[in-house]
């Protein structure tokens, strides 16, 4: 850890690897919409597909952290939308809470990013993903919180 | 009046109304402090019979939230026939507000509870005095007046008593237990709510990521991960908890500053809303960390996004059991 | 004359003479809490200290020690074992009852004999204890209860007193009569200071005010086992660990496999653990013979106090009282031990064994 993030950013190649929690009925989707429209976004991310957002437990996003992972996305129905009535409005305040922490803890606010994406979105989709690659890769390697051997 | 008039007044009326429920058969027993064998601590009593209420006392060293004892033991607090027994509980303001947070969560039965409530004055922050004190052995410490008195061999120091006491204790809005008539008697009150600014935690959240990081740090580091301050909590209950979960294994136990922060972390998602600012973990902590940062943070958290604090009532949903289709969701990444 | 005096300004210097062979571990205070780590300043190290937060035995049986690594390539797995047990350790300024519990801790690292936990004995090979006596025991101190001694040397490789300016020196062991003949820098000792430092001896015994008769409490426990003073022993325990965290005696550990799935490598840790845990004795069944907190707080005495002088003729305790001072809920093994040396037995009681 002796390399500070601004001399990490100079290194022009290192692109950030992020993780994404997409749900199955809404945000997976999206994502296809997006690459059957040949939408182009950040090869970036690793899709996981889970049921629901409400699915997605505050320890996902802790180890994937811990593990090395420099971001961390959840993706979601639209409140409303949800295909179980109610995952994503238990998701949402699961949410409040441990980015609310995360930021508290001293983890810089830009590696955990919660959104919305209906399955028609796929050009929002994209949109998001290109957002939230830029912040990650502004706020450079995930080293502090990585657990070292 | 003086600290050490307080002092006199609750005990006596622990003991009294103790002896009350006993005697009218209104409780088969009573948990509360009891003198401790160590200077700076008490221990936990179980009354079962009057003549022993005289063991009672309140000497603001009294830092265990009893309701600790509640969750895990009710099931054992049964007569040779199995029916529940009757539990008298000496509730300063915080084992109030977890007892009603535990039966919120369906833990325990009100019914079989008996509030003795205090108007509570404070306890002695026991890791500032211990630091203060250093390398000599501590022989008392008492209260006389408006001050701490500690003793060693040949020598003696006082302290102010409203500067050391527990950070969380200076700024309680909660001295006695807010709950009904019915669950308890001695000091109660009814709350319907709190009005707390938090600026302590928004200096805190004023400082850059890194001073963050850097502060936790230094305060998390001497962490043995012994897990007192979970066994001490009173809404820790779970049988597994989420770091003895073995299949699979989530998160560490090693004296990695990652694994030791990743506990502490979880620790407070799991107790969001839920957490009664009682100090007791901080109050256990062998090594003196001072957790009441991370309990304030929790209670503003909730008092500010969804307008609730922790056990003011038997009734209310904690945030994270409920959800509102109105949730505020200005943290959501949204298109520019 | 054999003894010698160190000033108490030169102890840098002693550190010194030993930083290039040996890691140098001493008290120090970190956030108010006495420990023994490696000393890169001997600025740092505190020697008129009561007794250390955490135990010496964190340094030969550390909270997180590495058993072995292992990295994965294609098919070949790859072990690393340990290369650092051959380092030299010199643990300066212990007191009686910690380099006590060093005895206890190879007896359970050697299994009375019968197997041998490479990582601790080779270890301990390579330790010299350099310690240091107690002017002032604690009034939670009760070492002579249980076989000891503030001033006790058996354990030691040198023995220091501390006589107010200067400190006493004394080579106990082989090894440590050659330490001393190496620092030949120090001064010899005159009668009196011989003198003081057995008065300090007479004095620190006289003190300490807590005393127990642990042959009876031995022999009660022996039909003990369901009796019901173990309800009330255990009322106020919340089953923490920090008793056993911080014993010089207690030895138990988990062994974990830890993966970096991302990296092809791995590696097996041991860490402490606790037998107050509920999930200590959890078997792979479901069942678990101690899932009471009753009978958690039972083992722990009994197994310092009953099954160590069955098994192996040693009380598994050494008086230090951190426990006593430590404990959360203030559950004092003085009084526990003093409830079980109540204990009125009836005439033919069976031995539990």
């Amino acid at each position: 850890m002796t390399e500070t993030v601004l001399e990490k950013k100079v290194d022009e190649k290192w692109e950030p690897k992020i993780i994404a929690f997409l749900c199955n009925w809404c945000s997976y989707a999206g994502a296809d919409l997006a690459g059957v429209s040949r939408i182009q976004y950040p090869p970036n991310i690793r899709i996981v597909r889970v049921p629901c957002s409400g699915r997605v437990n505050p320890y996902f996003i802790i180890k994937s952290l811990t593990d090395g992972w420099d971001g961390v996305v959840v993706s979601g129905c639209h409140p409303g939308d949800c295909h179980y009535i109610s995952g994503n409005l238990v998701a949402r305040r699961r949410f409040a809470i441990l980015k609310e922490l995360l930021e508290f803890f001293g983890i810089e606010p830009g590696r955990v990013n919660f959104m919305w994406a209906s399955a028609a979105e796929g050009e929002r989709f994209a949109v998001l993903i290109r957002k939230a690659t830029k912040i990650v890769k502004e706020l450079g390697p995930n080293t502090k919180f990585q657990k070292e051997w | 009046m003086g600290i050490e008039t307080e002092n006199k007044e609750i005990e006596d009326s622990i003991r009294d109304e103790a002896k009350k429920l006993l005697s009218e058969n209104q409780v088969d027993v009573v948990i509360g402090y009891s003198q401790g064998t160590v200077p700076l601590s008490s221990t936990m009593v179980i009354i079962r019979k009057e003549e022993d209420v005289d063991k009672l006392v309140w000497n603001n060293l009294c830092y265990i939230n009893l309701a600790r004892y509640l969750a895990p033991l009710m099931p054992q607090l049964c007569d040779s026939e199995g029916k529940p027994l009757k539990i008298g509980i000496v509730a300063k303001g915080c084992v109030g507000r977890a007892i009603n947070m535990l039966a919120v969560e369906k833990q325990i039965n009100l019914e079989n509870i008996k509030m003795i409530g205090i108007n509570c004055n404070g306890n002695v922050n026991r890791s500032k005095i211990d630091l203060e004190i250093g390398e000599k052995e501590i022989l008392d410490v008492s209260i006389s007046g408006d001050d701490i008195i500690v003793k060693g061999k040949d020598w003696e120091k006082k302290f102010p008593y409203d500067q050391y006491i527990n950070e969380l204790c200076k700024i309680c809005q909660v001295k006695s237990p807010s709950a009904t008539g019915e669950t308890c008697v001695g000091e109660c009150q009814e709350i319907e709510s709190i009005h707390d600014e938090f600026a302590d935690i928004d200096d805190f959240e004023a400082k850059s990521t890194e001073e963050k990081w850097e502060d936790i740090k230094n305060s998390l580091e001497v962490c043995t991960l012994c897990y007192s301050c979970r066994q001490a909590c009173p809404v820790c209950y779970c049988n597994l908890c989420f770091v003895d979960q073995n299949l699979p294994i989530w998160f560490g136990k090693t004296t990695n500053y990652t694994d030791i922060f990743t506990f502490h972390l979880i620790r407070a998602t799991h107790i969001a809303g839920r957490c009664v600012a009682c100090g007791a973990c901080s109050s256990v902590c062998p090594v003196g960390i001072d957790l009441n940062i991370i309990t304030r943070k929790l209670e503003k958290i909730v008092k500010e996004r969804f307008d609730f604090t922790s056990g003011l009532n038997a009734e209310t949903l904690p945030p994270m059991m409920d959800f509102k289709m109105e949730d505020e969701e200005e943290f959501m990444l949204e298109e520019d | 004359m054999e003894q010698k005096i160190l000033k108490k300004d030169e102890i840098g210097k002693l550190y010194k003479e030993f930083e290039s062979e040996y890691n140098f571990y001493a008290p120090i205070s970190q956030k108010g809490n006495i420990v023994f780590e490696k000393i890169e300043n001997p600025e740092d190290i505190v020697l008129d200290y009561l007794n250390s937060k955490i135990p010496p035995k964190s340094v030969l049986f550390p909270q997180m020690e590495v058993l072995f690594e292992y990295t994965l390539d294609e098919k070949d797995v790859e072990i690393t074992d340990r290369q650092d047990l051959d380092q030299k350790i010199l643990i300066f300024g212990i007191r009686p009852c910690d380099a006590y519990s060093f005895e206890l801790m190879a007896n359970f690292f050697s299994f009375h004999g019968n197997w041998e936990d490479e990582i601790y004995l080779k270890k301990k090979e390579n330790t010299t204890l350099i310690g240091i006596g107690c002017n002032n025991p604690r009034t939670t101190c009760f070492c002579t209860s249980v076989g000891g001694n503030p001033f006790n040397k058996e354990n030691m490789d040198v023995f220091l007193t501390d006589l107010g300016e200067t400190y006493l020196v004394e080579g106990i062991s082989e090894k440590g009569k050659e330490i001393v003949n190496k620092l030949s820098w120090l001064s010899d000792a005159a009668d009196k200071d011989v003198k003081k430092s057995q008065e300090l001896a007479t004095q620190a015994e006289e003190s300490i005010v807590t005393k127990m008769d642990t042959d009876k409490i031995v022999s009660n426990l022996e039909t003990s086992f369901e009796h019901p003073v173990w309800e009330e022993i255990s009322e106020s325990c919340i089953g923490c660990g920090s008793c056993a965290y911080l014993c010089p005696t207690c030895t138990c550990f988990d062994v974990i496999d830890e993966t970096d799935q991302y990296n092809n490598r791995g590696r097996r840790i041991r860490i402490w653990d606790t037998c107050q845990s509920c999930l200590y004795t959890l078997e792979t069944s479901g069942h678990n013979p101690r899932n009471t907190k009753i009978q958690r707080c039972r083992n722990r005495i009994m197994h310092k106090f009953s099954y160590y002088p069955t098994n192996y003729d040693l009380l598994g305790c050494v008086g230090c009282g951190r426990c006593i001072s430590v404990c959360p809920a203030n559950n004092d093994l003085r009084t526990i031990l003093d409830k079980i040396e109540k204990i009125e037995k009836e005439e033919d009681e069976k031995i539990v064994a």
